[in-house]
């Protein structure tokens, strides 16, 4: 470019602060544009449901009654009781964290393990084996495949208890005990159908699944159909956090009162593993809002009544469940009291009390077939 | 499917090997109680990590999709070292098929009306079950002697949830890969099955792979290199993929009747309905179902059945006068009299 007198110069000096201003603006238009697109998406994803939502809420409908296990069979086992699960799934919901797997892959694992409950009389000291297997499972279905855990990893989480050999065999067992039926729509497929469908609420969200988990623990709930159990969730969850529940969204307004109550009733001392986990941001702290919810509430019941202590409550529940196993207390969550095992997933092999149902139930019900034990290989590798 | 432990191995009788995958092997086998013909994949066994993903999801999907469009698994067996998947027998896949059948691998127009409907369905019948095939290919799509088209190998198929979760991009024969998955997006859903039954859909017409690329890059430019180089204008948000380059050659859109001056009007606006870009824009199975190109259908089965009979009746008149003829060539019987009559 031919030299320029001095008024040029600001007329160059214009021209570069254009350039600037026009990467600024481009920078400006590509933020639009990934907004644009995002936009898109979503509104192609809402195209998408609207196409198929239908057709694949039925399915799922038909696939959560085919799926459910039996409370009533789990009732007979021997050797593992109710009492026993809350344990179990303590480890597995450590696992299933660790492991950083699917918000999904844990109500499979604890669908598989019930399912399997229902059909085969289980050993106490298969219990953790049969729960890790349906995880793996449940990994291998729905999770990428660099995150579904090593036999090794746990072996590894079970203190070196089972073989790898175990795993494996145990695997096997499950899947053929289920007629190779994994496909089990779990509530976390329900919940994020319904949360589509309106404005992304973190909250809410965490809360509904917060609630789903902590039902996991409850026997009541176990015979609960998914969407059912969705839907109670998320009616309660709403509640808690003070929303409106969507007038718009008819699927989700059909929620269970019973089974709604059921669970409002069930939310006081919480597995203090699950409590945990979802007492961090990454979960809205939706343990803690919970914890203060109920307090509240307490508050204000006190208010109405003489106060109860809550340790006599916490006591009374305790010798209850060391009386009576069958009582009505045992469905809830054991508080692990003094045996409480120190963060990390090194949880050790379920059963508490080792020793007390070792004598008793000795004897398998011949209504089931029996879960293979590595001495029994042929029965079931044939 | 029968229950555990009814079936062994050795109820079937192993045949010729069908072809080998990744990670199975297929055989041809006779079931040796009833004579059946059956497909038999055979799933090596990891000793180190137990029963492989492909195999889970494939089994169990599979279980739950019972239609005349996909192919059906009647037993799993197992032993000490392997899986054995026991399917109906198929006579060939469509990539045979049409080596065999075709002009030069080209199919003719019925054919291809009738093999792209069932191929619809079968994906139709996927998609309302929430499964994503997610590796459509001719290799896959198997064809009996009754002119029937079904879907096989679910290896790589999943159930999607709505909404769509982030899923691998390392899915899809690359040939058969729609552009959003090349360009690294995770986030796609049922129209990936569509861009692949586009493709074959293509295939079918000229007997050629449609997009034979070598490399992710490659296989982007043949596409674009067809249906023209996307920009921020015809696609707004493409910028944001993780495998956009802002250096892409520029092409311009060319006319699919270049590549396939045989097909019809109706036929091209279906085809480019399935071949769009942008995964958004892709017609689902259903309403491609309900392209009117498949308005015809009927009638043309119809006629295809009617040519059969008619050329049947035809081979009949032809057979029955070479047989007079040769009655009289011999000359049997008193010829002139039996034509009289």
């Amino acid at each position: 470019m031919a030299y320029q007198p001095c008024d040029s110069y600001f007329v160059e000096d214009m021209e570069q602060d254009g350039v600037f201003a026009a990467s600024r603006s481009r920078q400006e238009k590509a933020r639009i544009d990934a907004d644009t697109q995002m936009e898109i998406a979503d509104e192609m994803s809402r195209m998408v449901s609207e196409e198929y939502q239908e057709d694949v809420l039925d399915h799922m409908e038909v696939m959560e009654a085919e799926t459910l296990p039996d409370v009533a069979s789990i009732d007979i086992q021997t050797e593992i009781q109710w009492f026993m699960r809350p344990y179990l799934l303590d480890f597995l919901i450590e696992a299933h964290t660790a492991f950083s797997l699917l918000p999904e892959t844990l109500f499979l694992t604890v669908n598989l393990l019930d399912r399997y409950c229902s059909k085969r009389v289980v050993y106490k000291r298969h219990y953790q084996l049969v729960g890790c297997s349906a995880m793996l499972i449940a990994a291998k279905y729905g999770d990428r495949k660099d995150r579904v855990p090593t036999i090794r990893e746990l072996k590894s989480m079970c203190c070196g208890l089972y073989d790898q050999d175990m795993f494996i065999q145990m695997e096997w067992h499950v899947l053929q005990t289920l007629n190779w039926t994994v496909g089990h729509p779990t509530v976390d497929n329900f919940l994020q159908m319904v949360l589509q469908e309106v404005n992304c609420d973190l909250e809410v969200e965490c809360m509904a699944r917060y609630l789903s988990e902590v039902a996991l623990f409850h026997k009541d709930f176990v015979s609960v159909r998914p969407s059912v159990m969705a839907r109670s969730s998320l009616a309660l969850a709403r509640h808690i956090l003070g929303r409106p529940i969507p007038r718009h969204s008819e699927w989700a307004g059909k929620y269970d009162t019973n089974v709604l109550v059921l669970l409002s009733q069930n939310l006081h001392r919480p597995s203090s593993i699950l409590s945990r986990k979802y007492a961090s941001p990454e979960y809205a702290c939706v343990s803690t809002i919970l914890e203060e919810f109920l307090a509240r509430q307490a508050q204000i019941a006190k208010q109405r009544m003489p106060p109860t202590p809550p340790s006599e409550v916490y006591e009374s529940s305790r010798t209850a469940m060391d009386e009576d196993m069958k009582s009505q207390d045992v469905h809830m969550t054991p508080s692990k009291g003094q045996q409480q095992v120190t963060m990390g997933y090194i949880t050790p092999p379920v059963t508490p009390n080792a020793g007390y149902f070792a004598s008793d139930g000795g004897v398998p019900s011949s209504r089931m077939p029996i879960t293979p034990t590595p001495q029994h290989q042929q029965q079931y590798l044939s | 499917m029968d229950q555990t432990g009814k079936r062994h191995p050795s109820s079937f009788q192993q045949l010729e090997k069908l072809g080998e995958g990744t990670y199975a092997t297929v055989f041809k086998g006779r079931n040796r109680q009833t004579g059946e013909l059956v497909a038999l994949k055979e799933i090596h066994l990891d000793s180190e990590e137990g029963t492989p993903s492909t195999a889970i999801r494939e089994i169990s999907l599979m279980k739950e999709l019972k239609h005349e469009n996909i192919v059906s698994l009647h037993d799993v067996i197992h032993t000490e070292s392997k899986l054995m998947l026991v399917f109906e027998f198929m006579d060939r896949d469509l990539k045979k098929y049409m080596d065999h059948r075709g002009d030069r691998g080209a199919l003719d127009y019925v054919t291809i009306k009738s093999f792209m409907h069932q191929l619809l369905q079968g994906i139709a019948f996927c998609h309302d079950n929430r499964v994503l095939h997610r590796d459509l290919k001719p290799q896959n799509l198997l064809i009996n002697n009754k002119g029937m088209l079904k879907l096989a190998d679910f290896g790589l198929a999943r159930a999607f949830g709505i909404p769509v979760n982030t899923f691998s991009n390392e899915v899809v024969t690359l040939w058969y890969r729609a552009p959003d998955v090349l360009l690294g997006s995770r986030t796609y859903n049922t129209s990936i099955d569509i861009w692949s039954a586009g493709c074959i859909m293509a295939e079918m017409y000229t007997g050629r792979p449609l997009f034979p690329g070598t490399t992710n890059e490659d296989q982007l430019q043949k596409i674009f290199r067809l249906m023209g180089t996307p920009s921020e204008r015809s696609w707004p948000g493409i910028s944001q993929y993780p495998e956009y380059r802002s250096g892409f050659h520029i092409y311009a859109t060319q006319d699919l009747r270049m590549i396939l001056p045989q097909i019809d009007p109706m036929g091209l606006d279906l085809l480019s309905r399935m071949l769009q870009l942008r995964p958004e824009m892709r017609i689902s199975a259903k309403d491609a179902l309900r392209h009117p190109w498949f308005a015809d259908l009927k009638q043309l089965r119809a006629g295809i059945m009617q040519g059969q009979q008619q050329a049947g009746a035809e081979r009949a008149r032809l057979e029955a006068a070479a047989r007079a003829q040769q009655q009289q060539g011999m000359g049997i019987g008193g010829g002139m009299g039996g034509q009289v009559y």
